[in-house]
Order: structure tokens, then C-alpha cells, then sequence
């Protein structure tokens, strides 16, 4: 077992090495030695996929690793990020060494051939590096041109397939993290919003939030952990995270548009209860200004009436139970201050009265 | 050898244009124009490549100095990387132009030129994503990772989008769209059984949520889900057929979903004569439970048929079936259920043999084998005696009904008597009730006297809302009917509408 780990990161090092210009060094033998090592552990990762333990304790060193190497921080990951990486190390080391332009001449031309062999038996391609740099080029191009001719950002941003795949993708990394260390996944959660532009990443939590309960992808491929669990199941552990950093929970309500937070709201309601409980305090932080006739803020934060109206409006249109939840909320809070009719004196009667006329 | 090279030269110079016209392939026509020859150019690819293999990289060079060109615009086709093979021949054809061991600066910048390629149709990560380039790197993954979910997600949204804008008819955008041709649709179903199904239960929900008695529009949904076409391959009608037969029993034969196979049957039969001549599958491979002789019987098109000439099918399918469910031994294709499966696909047959007994009664005695098909349709599980006596009841109801015509004191009210007399005291089972019903309203229809009693008489029967929407659909279905076969009756036709129109007003 230890000599597994050794050779574990051992090649992670060359796998980080294969992109520097340290590559320069190497020669044919060099990179034969390099392919052949990728792949033993691509052996391994075959041979040892269904045990349990064994994949336990590999995902959590090469976990261990990439948090060490600050991985998801700004560098992308150098080595092997987790156990999956595996099967297809040496591919990511092939590529790495096609794209290295320090990699002489004559050790590349030898890359070359090992790597395509040109037409030999058909059928045999499935497994081979060749099939599989074909299948990748293949498929990059098939994104590409999707993207370009035939995308469009779908304006029900859970149903857009870039947000759905990157919401996929989270959750099942997320599982991943939660078989190696059970508190793993709250600590990578908070390496991510430390490291990833805020804005997509709130998106794509929102998405995964929205993901059908039962994962077809997950249930398609062939779930070498184990117990596969639903989507369901590996979304509570992402709102337990959301719910619990205030920080994000407050950026998640105040910057994503008010219909992708009503689905959200509606779905889960611990995600409604701190949604309405926010926007409540930003209406409080209004005051009525008599000249203008309008509510405002005083600070350059505070949220104002249009975007709070907008957000009240969204809610107000979603289905019972939510949409009850929050004309209760707005009538309590009308009662706490008063319970007026007239406009101008508490901003739960305004926020009511415009609801009710433009509904 | 030299026959080749000369067949090659001027090829090559037929596809460097290609190429300088297609370039990224960005606008509608390019596209169109490139996909069109992507099989062609494949194989021009090969021939290169067996070409170049045997030449070192300075030859190659010499033989086709514009090569890089060729090259170059190639890995800009996304088209061209995406299809097939190519994107691998391309890049043997560039691995020919490596130089192990270059000489002098010509060489060297050759094998730069040619590695910047490779990279760049291999290049993991750089792609025009970055926000999801740079999430899926933070999360750990490689685009070799997360691209096949990302094509599968973005094809299923294409095709959902493809199938809305169908069946609504509208445009959603002004924008480019990439017509999706029946075939590649078929495609996606035949690798990717849910969504078919989605397909199929989106149609379903389509079905029970609107136009529920009205076959035409049914039949305009069925035609836009693409199924019928699609049916044509027999794994796909297999699946769909799968679907209707757990409707079927879920709803425990509700008629609804009965119409809409039978809708459904029309439109695949129609489909299948469309594309081949020859039937390209056995029809066993659709129908692998049914005896084939009785689905070539069933499959034939009453229009094809004489109207007066009908009784022979209708008998022939008569006898073909209760051959087969009353045979005792096992081996025989299937039990009543399958069978009787098989006929509602084609339930016009039921229908005509209805009209049939009805037009003919009066004047001689009802053939028994238009008896069985009928008690039979209506029952299938019921056992040989069940299913004589009901044979005797509707042949009561039938020499009734015949007296009736005759008599001089026809009215609505003796002809609903007549109807549900009985000779024993119990009710008659709802199947039965549900033919007797089926019985008169072909009277009223075609009777000279009827017209003037079918709205009471339809009053009068209609004593539940349940068999009020079965009057609504025996009408459309009906109505529907003679609409295909052509059949010429102009005064039933006429009541049938008006009833039918009067009915709908009023629900």
C-alpha cells in the first residue's frame, strides 16, 4: 500500500514536471519510461476501482496533495486531482507533453509515434491513446461548434446546458470529497469561493440546487464508489454550506437575479426562510423620502425599492406553499408597523399596495 | 502510382478551394455546404495520408508546397474536426510533417508550425468557455472530463428546443438554426433511450391535456412529435408501443389512449408506405408476438377496398383471431390480451364491423363472424360461453333494432326499449353496454328515421358524463373514419357533424 502511495506521487510529480520547461531534458527513453509508468497506475486504477478502501485512501492522499499544491486555487492542479484522475493519467500526461514546446524535437517525434501508430486494427481503438486523443479532439470540436452555431444562453438559467454541466460537475465532485473526508466537502466549498469568480460560482450553486433529484447522469455512468447517492442527497451538503456561510448566503440572495432565487426559494425552504428573512431587513434599512415620494437607502449598499419590489414580485408568483410564506411575511411585518393603508408610513403597506396593482 | 498522384494533385486542388470558401464554417451556407462533403473529404484525408507516410517531410514540401494551407484551414473547420475519423487522419497527415532530427532552420520551423497544430486541435485547455474552464479546473477536472457531459447536455437541450418550437410553431429567435433532420433525430433516440421516452411522454402529456376527442388534432400531434416517421425503425415503434401498452393498462383501456394509438398506427402505416417500397424490415420485427398472416390481414387499407367487398377482411380477421384465442394449445402467438393488443392498434376494423352489422340488419341474419369480432374487441377476456352470450344479446339488439326500422311507431323512446330489453333479469355487463350503445348510434346514424330521434335518443342515453364523452368520441372517432376512408354517406355524415358540434357546445 505504501509503495502505492510512493509511486502515486511520484508520478504526480512528473505529471506536474511534464508541463515545465524541465522537459527539455528528456529524451525517447525518458518519455517511454513516462508513458509506461501512467500506465501502470492506469492498471491500478482499474484493478483497485471497486475496492473501497484502497480507493479511500488514494483519493484522500491525492487529495491532501492538491490541497497542498493550493489546488483550485489560481495555478490550476499540477498533479492528480483525485482518484477518477486515474484512469486516464496518461492521457492528461500525453497532453501535457504535446503542448510543452520544450520537449525536443527527437522526444517528441518519438512521442509521436508511440502515441499514434496511424490505421492499425480496427476495434482495437477503444482502449488506446490514439482513440482517446482522437475521441477528445473529436469532441472539442463538437463543443465548439455547438457553441457556436446552435448555443444560446438559456434564459431559465438551470435549464442552460453550460450552468446544468457545471452544476453536475460540482455535485459529483462533491460526493467525491465527502467519501474520502467526511468534512470535506464544507472545507472545499470555502477553497472554492475563495479562489473562483463569485458570480458564476453562485450561479452554478443555484443550478445544482435545481438539479432533479435523481441524477441521470450519475446513474448512467458506472458509479465505481459504491453507494451511489442521488442528487438529492449530495445537494444537502451543498445548502448546509451555503446556509451556514453568511457571507455567501447574503452575496447568493442579493446577486442572482429574483427568478432563479424564487426556484431556489421554492425548492428548499430553509433557502426561503433566509431569503425572506434578508429581504426584510434591506426593506427596513428604506426610508419614506417625502419630497420625492419615493423609498430609499442611505448607504450605497442598501438594496433599493425596485430591485426589493422586483424580488417581492418574483416570489409573489411562485406556486403555494412559498407564495402564501411571503404575503404572510409582508402582511405580519404591515401589522409590526402599524398596519397602515396609507402609503408612505411603513414600506411593507407600499410593497403590498404595488403588488396588488400589478399583479 | 502515378495514375494516383495525378488523381490526388488535381483533388487536392478541388478541396484547397473547398476550404478557402468554408473557412471556420461560421455562416448558414458554409455549414451546409461543408457537411455535405464531409464523407468525401475524409476520404481525401486518407488518400493524403497514405501519400505523405511515405515521404519525409522535405519531400512533402516539394510535392505539395501549399500543404500547410490545406493543413492549417482544416483544423479550422470545428465541422470537419467533429466528424467521423477525420479529426484522427488529420492528425496522422500532421505527423508526417515532424522532422526527428532537423537540420537546418527551414526544418525546425516546419516542426514548430506543425506542433503548434497538433496543439491546437489537441489543446485541453484552451477552450472558448473560460468560465466553465475555469470552474471545472478549480473543481479538479479536465475538459476530458466534463466534455461528454457538456455534449450530452447541450444536444438534449438542442433537441428540446427543436421539439417545442415544432409543436408550437413558432420561432423563438431570429436567429440561425441548425435544421435537425428527422434522421438525426432518429439518431439521438436510438443512442439514448430516455429521451425517446421523454419524446413519447411529452406527446402523452400533450394528449390528455388538450384536445381529447378530437382526432384530427391528435393526429397533427402525433404527425409533429416525429414519432410515427421515427417508429419506421422497429427498436423505436418497439418502445413506443411498449408505452402505449402500459398506458393501456395503467388505464385499464380508456379509450382516450386507444384513439391515440390507433392515431398513432395510422400515422407509422402511412409513414412505412412513404419511405420504402419494399418494407426494409420484416413486419415481424414490429409485431414479433402476432401471428404475421393476421398482421398482413389487419395491415391492409379498407380504402383499398370496395365498400361492399369489406366483409370479406373483416371475416377473414374474424376467423384469424378466434383461431387463435380459443385455441387451447400453447404455442399459438400470444394469449386474448396480445391479440386483442393488436387489433385496437387497428381498431378501424371493430368500428367497420359495427357499421357493417348495422347497415345489413333487417335483411338478413348477422354474420357470426362480425358478431365474434365485435364481442371480442369489447371484451377480450371474457371465455368462449361469456363471450356467445354476448354474440346472442347483440344479435337481439340487432333483430330488434330491424323490426324497429320497419315499424311505423319508431321513436325514441321504444327505440332506447327496444335497446335495453333483456331476457334475464341482471344488468348487462358495462362492455356489452358500451356496444349496445355503439349499435344504436350507428342507427341513428344511418336509419332513414333516425335523424329525426338521435338528439333524444342521445338525451336520454346519456345518463352519466362518463357516457356523454363516449357519444363525443364515438362521433369525432366516427367522423374521422369516413374522413379517410372516403366514405360516401352525406346524410350521415351531415347528422354526425351537427350532433357532434351541438354535443361539444355543451360540455
Amino acid at each position: 500500500m505504501d509503495s502505492l502511495l510512493q509511486q502515486l506521487e511520484r508520478f504526480s510529480e512528473v505529471l506536474a514536471v511534464s508541463r515545465t520547461t524541465h522537459v527539455s531534458t528528456w529524451d525517447a527513453a525518458t518519455v517511454r519510461r513516462a508513458l509506461q509508468w501512467a500506465r501502470y497506475l492506469r492498471h491500478v486504477h482499474r484493478r483497485f476501482g471497486r475496492h473501497a478502501r484502497i480507493r479511500k485512501a488514494l483519493e484522500r492522499r491525492l487529495q491532501n496533495q492538491w490541497k497542498q499544491e493550493g489546488g483550485s486555487g489560481p495555478a490550476p492542479a499540477l498533479g492528480l486531482t483525485n482518484f477518477q484522475a486515474l484512469g486516464h493519467c496518461d492521457l492528461l500526461l500525453s497532453l501535457r507533453l504535446l503542448a510543452n514546446r520544450a520537449l525536443g524535437d527527437a522526444a517528441f517525434h518519438y512521442l509521436l509515434q508511440e502515441l499514434f501508430p496511424g490505421p492499425g486494427v480496427p476495434g482495437a481503438e477503444e482502449g488506446t491513446l490514439q482513440g482517446s486523443l482522437a475521441l477528445l479532439a473529436r469532441r472539442r470540436a463538437a463543443v465548439h461548434m455547438l457553441r457556436s452555431s446552435a448555443y444560446r444562453e438559456n434564459p431559465v438559467l438551470q435549464e442552460d446546458s453550460l450552468m446544468k454541466t457545471q452544476a453536475e460537475l460540482l455535485l459529483e465532485r462533491l460526493q467525491e470529497v465527502g467519501e474520502a473526508h467526511a468534512e470535506g466537502p464544507g472545507r472545499f466549498l470555502s477553497r472554492l469561493w475563495e479562489h473562483l469568480p463569485h458570480n458564476n460560482f453562485l450561479k452554478v450553486t443555484a443550478a445544482a440546487l435545481l438539479l432533479p433529484p435523481s441524477s441521470p447522469r450519475h446513474q448512467e455512468e458506472e458509479s465505481e464508489l459504491g453507494n451511489p447517492r442521488r442528487a438529492g442527497e449530495r445537494g444537502r451538503e451543498l445548502l448546509h454550506w451555503l446556509l451556514g456561510k453568511s457571507e455567501v448566503i447574503v452575496a447568493f440572495c442579493r446577486n442572482l437575479p429574483a427568478g432563479l432565487l424564487t426556484s431556489v426559494a421554492g425548492r428548499h425552504p430553509e433557502v426561503s426562510r433566509v431569503y425572506l428573512g434578508l429581504l426584510t431587513d434591506w426593506g427596513r434599512h428604506l426610508h419614506y423620502d417625502l419630497q420625492k415620494g419615493i423609498w430609499i437607502g442611505t448607504e450605497s449598499q442598501d438594496v433599493p425599492w425596485e430591485e426589493l419590489y422586483g424580488r417581492f414580485q418574483s416570489l409573489c408568483q411562485a406556486p403555494p406553499p412559498l407564495k402564501d410564506e411571503v404575503l404572510t411575511t409582508l402582511k405580519s411585518c404591515k401589522a409590526q408597523d402599524g398596519d397602515f393603508e396609507v402609503p408612505g408610513l411603513s414600506i411593507w403597506t407600499d410593497l403590498l399596495l404595488a403588488l396588488e396593482s400589478g399583479a | 502510382m502515378a495514375q494516383d498522384s495525378v488523381g490526388l494533385s488535381s483533388d487536392y486542388q478541388f478541396w484547397i478551394q473547398k476550404l478557402s470558401v468554408w473557412k471556420q464554417a461560421s455562416t448558414l451556407e458554409t455549414q451546409q455546404d461543408t457537411c455535405l462533403y464531409l464523407p468525401q473529404f475524409q476520404e481525401f484525408l486518407r488518400q493524403m495520408y497514405e501519400a505523405l507516410k511515405e515521404m519525409d517531410s522535405n519531400t512533402v514540401i516539394e510535392r505539395f508546397p501549399t500543404i500547410g494551407q490545406l493543413l492549417a484551414k482544416t483544423c479550422r473547420n470545428p465541422f470537419i474536426l467533429a466528424y467521423d475519423e477525420s479529426q484522427k487522419i488529420l492528425i496522422w497527415c500532421l505527423c508526417c510533417l515532424i522532422n526527428k532530427d532537423p537540420q537546418n532552420s527551414g526544418e525546425s520551423q516546419l516542426n514548430s508550425w506543425t506542433r503548434g497544430l497538433l496543439s491546437r486541435i489537441l489543446a485541453a485547455f484552451r477552450s472558448d468557455i473560460k468560465e466553465v474552464d475555469l470552474f471545472t479546473q478549480g473543481l479538479g477536472y479536465a475538459p476530458a472530463d466534463y466534455y461528454p457531459g457538456l455534449l450530452k447536455n447541450m444536444v438534449l437541450s438542442l433537441v428540446s428546443e427543436l421539439r417545442e418550437n415544432h409543436l408550437n410553431g413558432f420561432n423563438t429567435q431570429s436567429r440561425k438554426k441548425i435544421c435537425l433532420p428527422v434522421s438525426a433525430v432518429l439518431c439521438l433516440w436510438l443512442r439514448h433511450l430516455p429521451s425517446l421516452e421523454k419524446a413519447v411522454l411529452h406527446l402523452f402529456e400533450k394528449l390528455v391535456s388538450s384536445e381529447r376527442n378530437c382526432l384530427r388534432r391528435i393526429e397533427c400531434f402525433m404527425k409533429d412529435s416525429l414519432l410515427p416517421e421515427a417508429a419506421c425503425h422497429p427498436a423505436i415503434f418497439r418502445v413506443v408501443d411498449e408505452m402505449f401498452r402500459y398506458a393501456l393498462l395503467e388505464t385499464e383501456g380508456a379509450p382516450e389512449v386507444l384513439a391515440a394509438m390507433q392515431v398513432f398506427t395510422r400515422c407509422f402505416v402511412e409513414a412505412l408506405e412513404k419511405e420504402n417500397q419494399q418494407p426494409k424490415f420484416a413486419l415481424k420485427t414490429y409485431f414479433p408476438y402476432a401471428s404475421p398472416s393476421l398482421v398482413m390481414v389487419l395491415l391492409q387499407r379498407p380504402k383499398d377496398i370496395p365498400q361492399g367487398l369489406w366483409h370479406r377482411p373483416l371475416k377473414r380477421i374474424s376467423e384469424m383471431l378466434k383461431e387463435i384465442v380459443e385455441d387451447e394449445t400453447q404455442g399459438s402467438s400470444g394469449g386474448p390480451f396480445e391479440n386483442w393488443f393488436l387489433l385496437a392498434h387497428f381498431g378501424g376494423w371493430a368500428d367497420i364491423a359495427a357499421e357493417q352489422l348495422l347497415t345489413s340488419v333487417g335483411d338478413a341474419e348477422p354474420p357470426e363472424a362480425l358478431l365474434w369480432l365485435l364481442a371480442f374487441s369489447s371484451s377480450p377476456g371474457d371465455g368462449p360461453q361469456q363471450r356467445a352470450q354476448t354474440m346472442v344479446e347483440v344479435k337481439a339488439v340487432l333483430s330488434h333494432l330491424g323490426r324497429l326500422l320497419r315499424s311505423p311507431t319508431l321513436s325514441a323512446g321504444n327505440l332506447l326499449a327496444a335497446a335495453e330489453e333483456r331476457r334475464e333479469g341482471d344488468p348487462r355487463p358495462p362492455a356489452c353496454q358500451q356496444l349496445t350503445r355503439r349499435l344504436l348510434l350507428n342507427f341513428l346514424l344511418w336509419a332513414p328515421g333516425g335523424r329525426a330521434m338521435a338528439r333524444d335518443v342521445i338525451t336520454l342515453m346519456a345518463r352519466t358524463d362518463e357516457i356523454m364523452h363516449e357519444i363525443v368520441g364515438f362521433l369525432d372517432q366516427t367522423l374521422y373514419r369516413w374522413d379517410h376512408l372516403g366514405v360516401d354517406a352525406p346524410g350521415s355524415r351531415k347528422l354526425a357533424r351537427e350532433l357532434l358540434a351541438e354535443l361539444r357546445g355543451q360540455a
